[in-house]
């Protein structure tokens, strides 16, 4: 029996659902769901997301279909999913891959990446971008919380809980104004949730974002900011400082195509992102 | 850079020399200032020239022209109802007439006809869509030019200018030929606004691998280079130097009625009356308004003799010829091997002609309308914008603008 409240769930009535998984313990709780990590009889080290009752079922099949739509590397595998019938309402759940490693957010707390590091994160999360771009599906909240470093150096982009498929219709509310995605890292269109400008540039926007905090534990639109509003306003029509040396100029280039405030002034598409990072990794020798 | 000749009234010799003396060229034809017997024997006479090369602008911009000559072409629409034409059999035919007499003249590309935007909605949108997607099923092989005309509001207009952009890079168009309005009707443009908002929009475009011909032009618009634009367009008079909508209209009042002949400094990048010309002789700096020798088309040498420059009556045929010559020259200096150097380039171009025009200035050689001294930080302004918002991508892409 899953006991009320939100986030409040028992972890004896989890593990008596799910008897193959083992060592369950709460590690986050979001605005929508539930998260636990757990080891799995077969799959080893596994993430367990219990959508939050009432939560739009709709919206939850549509991370499901993104997390097995976009094919990359670096996101975690989705092993399973299903309903559990609880007396508050239906739980929407599924089991997904553990990436070992810390938030790149708790990283950054710790000091600033280097430049490999930096080149390797845009790389990797560039990488999930195009193949997401290449099944029309917009990420919609990049940033450092989302994205994980392994303990190889990897970085994962994780949570497609808000993502948007272009080619159907938004789940979002048009008057929805904010839209969905996390200010500060979120561009002016979705902000505003201007649906017909939202596309893999505002994913751009926000890796842009996340790549300026990265090499300087710093996030300019936030940093000071009286309020949200103020928050949006930065980011729709202030430029983010260049990046000084030592990092290269190539690379402050390519933070400043990638957090324009106008989404015509962006890298166009992802796999154009994408190239020019891996010409920047090519010329510095990183994988 | 290339220049091209944007043909207007009385250009007819002008082309035939010009590009005999270049050894090739490109004329933008005008409907306009030609009737269908005079386009087809110009268009002929510039294919016998070795590497000469035509356009034809259709000038639809205002369909409700009534410019007779303009009018009298057979593909101009003999009722132009605004709310159906687009969609039905008219614009079908205007498209197919056009294509056929770009066929029959044996243009280089086909400009297709559109109409002045004031504003970018999307219903003008979708009408040059329409006439995009028509010409492509009638011009196989053919490369083909939307034309974007803009209003000087349109222009100014940075969300107008983000819905072009969002548009036009995702058509199918091998290239764009922008027409834009003065703001103010000013020859010389005083909005930097108005300006990075084209260079903005040709860069855009360049960026989205189409070619982009600025029409229209007078030579304010080198700068237009920087942003990778593949040619500028210009002719002898204002209202082919500028575009002003009104001139498609009979009762146009033609500035050449009102001649003047002016000499044009292009390390000035201002133009004189030769009145000033006679002030500059006299304080003994006519010298350095001389054109440099890559910029001289032997057309002016009297003026700098040593005799005073009204004496020698510099005829207005070779004003034309030595502006134009002038600009061919600058355009296609600007061939830079990068970003950073085109950038470079036009900001040295600038500080010298800001530097001669202070001299000019302090011995009472002034430019008037002409002067270029209220442009200047104009251009650097809009300099500014286009390498703030533009700048990486176009140093990382430059080299793929070929």
């Amino acid at each position: 029996m899953i006991h009320l409240g939100r986030s409040q769930v028992d972890l004896t009535w989890l593990a008596h659902e799910f008897p193959d998984l083992t060592d369950l313990k709460a590690i986050a709780t979001g605005g929508q769901k539930q998260v636990f990590a757990a080891c799995h009889a077969t799959e080893g080290e596994v993430v367990v997301k219990l959508m939050h009752p009432g939560t739009d079922p709709a919206r939850t099949e549509r991370e499901l279909a993104a997390a097995s739509r976009v094919q990359a590397p670096r996101m975690p595998r989705i092993f399973e999913h299903g309903r559990l019938t609880t007396n508050t309402g239906t739980i929407i759940w599924f089991r997904e891959q553990r990436i070992p490693g810390q938030a790149l957010s708790d990283r950054i707390q710790v000091g600033p990446l280097s430049f490999h590091e930096l080149l390797r994160l845009a790389l990797h999360v560039s990488e999930t971008l195009v193949a997401a771009e290449a099944v029309s599906i917009v990420h919609r909240d990049v940033k450092p919380a989302n994205i994980i470093v392994d303990p190889q150096g990897e970085f994962w982009l994780i949570d497609f809980g808000v993502a948007r498929h272009l080619d159907l219709e938004s789940l979002t509310a048009t008057a929805a104004m904010g839209g969905c995605g996390t200010v500060g890292y979120a561009p002016a269109e979705q902000c505003r949730n201007l649906k017909p400008d939202i596309d893999a540039r505002a994913d751009l926007f926000a890796l842009g974002v996340t790549l300026y905090e990265a090499a300087t534990c710093c996030n300019p639109h936030i940093e000071g900011a009286r309020d949200q509003m103020e928050v949006i306003r930065r980011a729709s029509t202030q430029q983010l400082p260049r990046l000084a040396p030592p990092l290269s100029e190539d690379f402050a280039d390519l933070v400043v195509t990638l957090t324009q405030p106008n989404l015509v002034h962006r890298c166009q598409t992802a796999l154009e992102a994408y190239e020019w990072i891996r010409e920047l990794c090519e010329r510095e020798g990183v994988q | 850079m290339e220049l091209y000749l944007q043909f207007g009234f009385g250009m007819m010799e002008h082309c035939r020399h010009l590009l005999s003396e270049w050894g090739g060229g490109t004329v933008v034809l005008s409907p306009r200032d030609l009737n269908d017997k005079q386009l087809r024997s110009l268009a002929a006479d510039v294919a016998g020239i070795q590497g000469g090369k035509t356009l034809l602008d259709p000038q639809f911009y205002v369909p409700h022209a009534d410019h007779d000559r303009l009018c009298a072409h057979s593909f101009w629409p003999a009722d132009f109802g605004s709310g159906s034409f687009f969609d039905g059999p008219e614009m079908e035919a205007l498209v197919r007439q056009v294509v056929e007499l770009n066929e029959d003249l044996g243009t280089e590309a086909i400009i297709l006809p559109g109409t002045i935007a004031n504003p970018v909605d999307d219903l003008w949108i979708a009408h040059h869509q329409s006439i995009l997607t028509r010409a492509r099923d009638l011009t196989g092989d053919s490369k083909v030019y939307v034309t974007l005309a803009l209003g000087a509001d349109t222009v100014r207009d940075r969300a107008q200018v983000n819905i072009l952009l969002e548009a036009a890079t995702s058509w199918n168009a091998d290239g764009y030929y922008i027409v834009c309005e003065h703001p103010n009707g000013d020859y010389l443009v005083r909005d930097a606004i108005w300006l990075a908002h084209v260079l903005d929009l040709t860069a855009g475009l360049r960026l989205a691998r189409a070619r982009v011909i600025l029409g229209y032009c007078n030579h304010q618009m080198l700068v237009a280079r920087v942003a990778g634009a593949n040619a500028i367009c210009s002719g002898t008079w204002m209202n082919v130097r500028s575009f002003p909508p009104e001139k498609f209209h009979k009762d146009y009042d033609d500035e050449i009625r009102r001649r003047a002949t002016w000499y044009y400094c292009p390390q000035a990048l201002s133009e004189f009356k030769i009145p000033f010309l006679d002030v500059a002789h006299e304080q003994g700096v006519l010298e350095l308004m001389k054109p440099p020798s890559e910029l001289d088309g032997g057309y002016v040498p009297q003026l700098f003799s040593g005799v005073q420059p009204s004496s020698v009556r510099l005829s207005e045929q070779a004003a034309f010829r030595h502006y134009l010559h002038a600009l061919r020259g600058q355009a296609q200096a600007l061939e830079a091997e990068g970003y950073d150097e085109a950038r470079h380039q036009h900001g040295e171009t600038l500080d010298d002609a800001e530097r001669l025009l202070s001299t000019l200035r302090s011995n009472g050689v002034l430019g008037a309308n002409r002067d270029f001294t209220d442009s200047l930080d104009v251009n650097r302004a809009a300099l500014a914008l286009l390498d703030r918002q533009r700048g990486p991508i176009l140093r990382r892409r430059w080299a793929s603008f070929g």
